[in-house]
């Protein structure tokens, strides 16, 4: 019996995970690892499998999850290949909303260090809010002004933060660490604050698979085969962003998973977006989780922001692909 | 059905706001004074402090409390690592950051990582310490990180003169066990006998200091509240980057022609930049370090890592700006 695609990726996350916890930068051999599974450990080894690794592998593959389902729903919504999630400035509106949090002297505490991500996510969703506004041509939102908004909005906040990263010289390293993405915060608090929102985001845009099917044929096709496309859309549009804003929110930019897992998704098995969305939101986890193990690894004890790890394997990987099925008429 | 989603969306959104029930640490005190147990100063330099708890403030405002001295040391920063091989306690420190690179000893400490501020949390668990030291160019998501691992962490804040640098020289001192009174002693009649001799000056040379120049016409230069502004101006020179507003500001060419510095200083020299170099960038020629040939390579790491190693600077500095005081 043919292994369905959901059976293959299912065991490709599993192996993922179990990579993710077995690999770090301190050695753990298996025997180790299968004493501090079942609680038997000695105290390092517990520690680093049970506090390090854990929330971490959790942590990754729901940002991979959030990044892969955000960037397949961006790129069925904009019907352009090159969308992903920070199209329309996400990532820049968040690293702005960092950055500004970061200049003030928060006091040492729990809500000190969470209004840096608060501020994020905040910011995040506000800049696809005026995106939205400044998109808007009467009732309707073209995709194309959508883009040209969040284009020049993303350069405005981009550099904004640039500004503000060159002024402030206590905050840079902090800054720069923040922006080049990765997990920094090991811990559940992360893990706790992402969660409802990514179920939220990632469970509409799962039931929005035949809505997003129905808008490859263009808006007013979609519009006369009975989809309210306007609604659709912003529904879609926000329940993306939450996602994305989430993600970015605690783990930093993280570029690459949103652009090419639905496309290599896409490769393997088809543009049905109803099978799409899933099949991207448990490939991002793979990818980033994927990504998170090299990082950790291949320089240790250095560890490379995830994000370079991500743009270095992921351009070759996607080109791989896309040669080994070149003779699909894939788009 | 839309409706319905716009409801759970903000329901969920107001759930998540409640935050997740985390027991809240503890709550920054004010800059209080730290609470020491102080050794009266002795003439007898030789007694070290009794093994008693330590239990200090540190730079973030968190309680800090060791047992016993610290044994085993990890530090974040080369900082930290020079302050804590100068004190004695160098055969203490069992993980450093990968800057760290002074003295050269340091080197064959294990190293936990550091660059871009990235360290491997699991790294610094594995060698199980009894006290992280972190410096300023920590971030304090780090310090959470590692606090949440049980690990006790000591945020040194960098000092802003020269005398809070001694005190944080003390500082480190208490918390690894060891009399930092001799170390502090030395460095300040250094410091001294460097102020006494500024102190006859009559004329201050013009100083440029260049930190880096990927630009070459819009180099990087210590401005007022930045260490090394502060330390020029010790050792008596006029530092030309202190008329402008940051600490660690951009100087355009006109500027420093129009100051015409009679010192030129490269603190990137441990970088590849030298004197020779300097002398060809256009437009340079016209300065008068460039005519007379008075540029300097510095060891920056002795400008700008809060160390002990600034008394090194100062005299370094001082040397440069008055060579016939200090023959």
């Amino acid at each position: 019996m043919k292994p369905t695609p959901f059976f293959l990726v299912l065991l490709a996350l599993g192996l993922a995970l179990i990579l993710s916890l077995a690999i770090g930068s301190v050695f753990l051999s298996p025997v180790e690892l299968w004493d501090a599974l079942r609680g038997q450990g000695i105290q390092t080894a517990m520690q680093i499998l049970w506090d390090i690794r854990l929330p971490r592998t959790v942590l990754v593959a729901l940002t991979g999850a959030a990044l892969g389902g955000s960037g397949a729903a961006y790129q069925g919504l904009f019907r352009n290949p090159l969308a992903d999630p920070f199209l329309i400035g996400v990532a820049s509106g968040a690293g702005l909303g960092a950055v500004i949090a970061m200049s003030v002297k928060w006091p040492y505490s729990f809500w000190g260090l969470m209004a840096i991500p608060m501020a994020a996510f905040v910011a995040a969703l506000l800049t696809v809010f005026i995106v939205y506004f400044l998109a808007r041509v009467g009732q309707t939102v073209p995709t194309t002004n959508l883009i040209l908004a969040g284009v020049a909005f993303s350069s405005f906040a981009t550099s904004l933060t640039s500004f503000l990263m060159l002024r402030s010289t206590g905050e840079v390293r902090r800054a720069l660490g923040w922006l080049l993405g990765g997990a920094s915060q090991s811990g559940w608090t992360a893990i706790i604050a992402m969660t409802p929102y990514l179920i939220i985001g990632l469970g509409i845009l799962t039931l929005s698979g035949h809505a997003l099917n129905l808008l490859q044929f263009g808006d007013d096709q979609a519009q006369q085969l009975g989809l309210n496309v306007g609604r659709a859309k912003t529904v879609m549009l926000i329940a993306a962003s939450l996602a994305t804003a989430a993600a970015v929110a605690f783990s930093g930019i993280i570029g690459f998973i949103g652009l090419i897992v639905p496309h290599v998704m896409r490769l393997w098995f088809g543009a049905d977006y109803r099978r799409l969305l899933p099949l991207s939101i448990i490939g991002g986890a793979i990818a980033l989780l994927v990504s998170d193990v090299i990082a950790r690894v291949v320089l240790a004890p250095q560890e490379i922001p995830v994000g370079i790890v991500t743009a270095l394997a992921g351009a070759p990987f996607f080109l791989w692909v896309l040669r080994r099925t070149k003779n699909q008429g894939f788009w | 059905m839309f409706r319905k989603i716009l409801v759970l969306t903000l329901l969920a959104a107001l759930l998540a706001g409640c935050g997740p029930a985390v027991a809240a640490t503890q709550s920054p005190s004010t800059a209080a004074p730290i609470h020491v147990q102080t050794e009266a100063p002795t003439a007898a330099p030789t007694v070290a402090p009794t093994p008693a708890g330590v239990t200090l403030t540190d730079g973030l405002g968190r309680e800090v409390k060791l047992a016993s001295p610290a044994q085993k040391v990890v530090s974040l920063a080369p900082s930290n690592t020079e302050i804590l091989f100068a004190i004695g306690a160098g055969s203490q420190v069992v993980g450093r950051d990968e800057f760290s690179d002074f003295p050269a000893e340091a080197k064959l400490v294990a190293s936990v990582g550091g660059s871009m501020g990235k360290y491997s949390t699991e790294q610094i668990v594995a060698l199980k310490p009894d006290l992280v030291l972190a410096a300023e160019i920590n971030s304090p998501e780090l310090v959470k990180e590692l606090e949440g691992l049980g690990l006790t962490v000591y945020y040194l804040k960098n000092p802003t003169t020269i005398e809070e640098m001694y005190k944080n020289l003390n500082i480190v001192g208490q918390l690894t066990g060891h009399d930092t009174t001799d170390l502090v002693n030395s460095l300040k009649a250094r410091v001294a006998a460097v102020d006494a001799k500024i102190a006859t000056v009559t004329t201050k040379p013009s100083v440029f200091y260049e930190i880096d120049a990927p630009a070459a016409n819009k180099p990087y230069t210590y401005g007022p509240g930045s260490f090394g502004d502060l330390l020029i101006a010790r050792a008596g020179g006029t530092n030309i980057g202190n008329t402008l507003k940051d600490a660690y500001p951009q100087i355009s060419l006109e500027q420093i022609v129009a100051s015409n510095p009679s010192i030129i200083l490269l603190g990137d020299s441990n970088y590849g930049a030298t004197a020779e170099a300097v002398k060809t960038r256009a437009g340079w020629s016209g300065i008068a370090a460039v005519k007379s040939g008075q540029i300097f390579p510095i060891d920056d790491n002795i400008i700008s890592r809060p160390g002990p190693r600034l008394v090194d600077g100062l005299e370094q500095l001082a040397k440069l700006f008055h060579p016939d005081l200090f023959k």
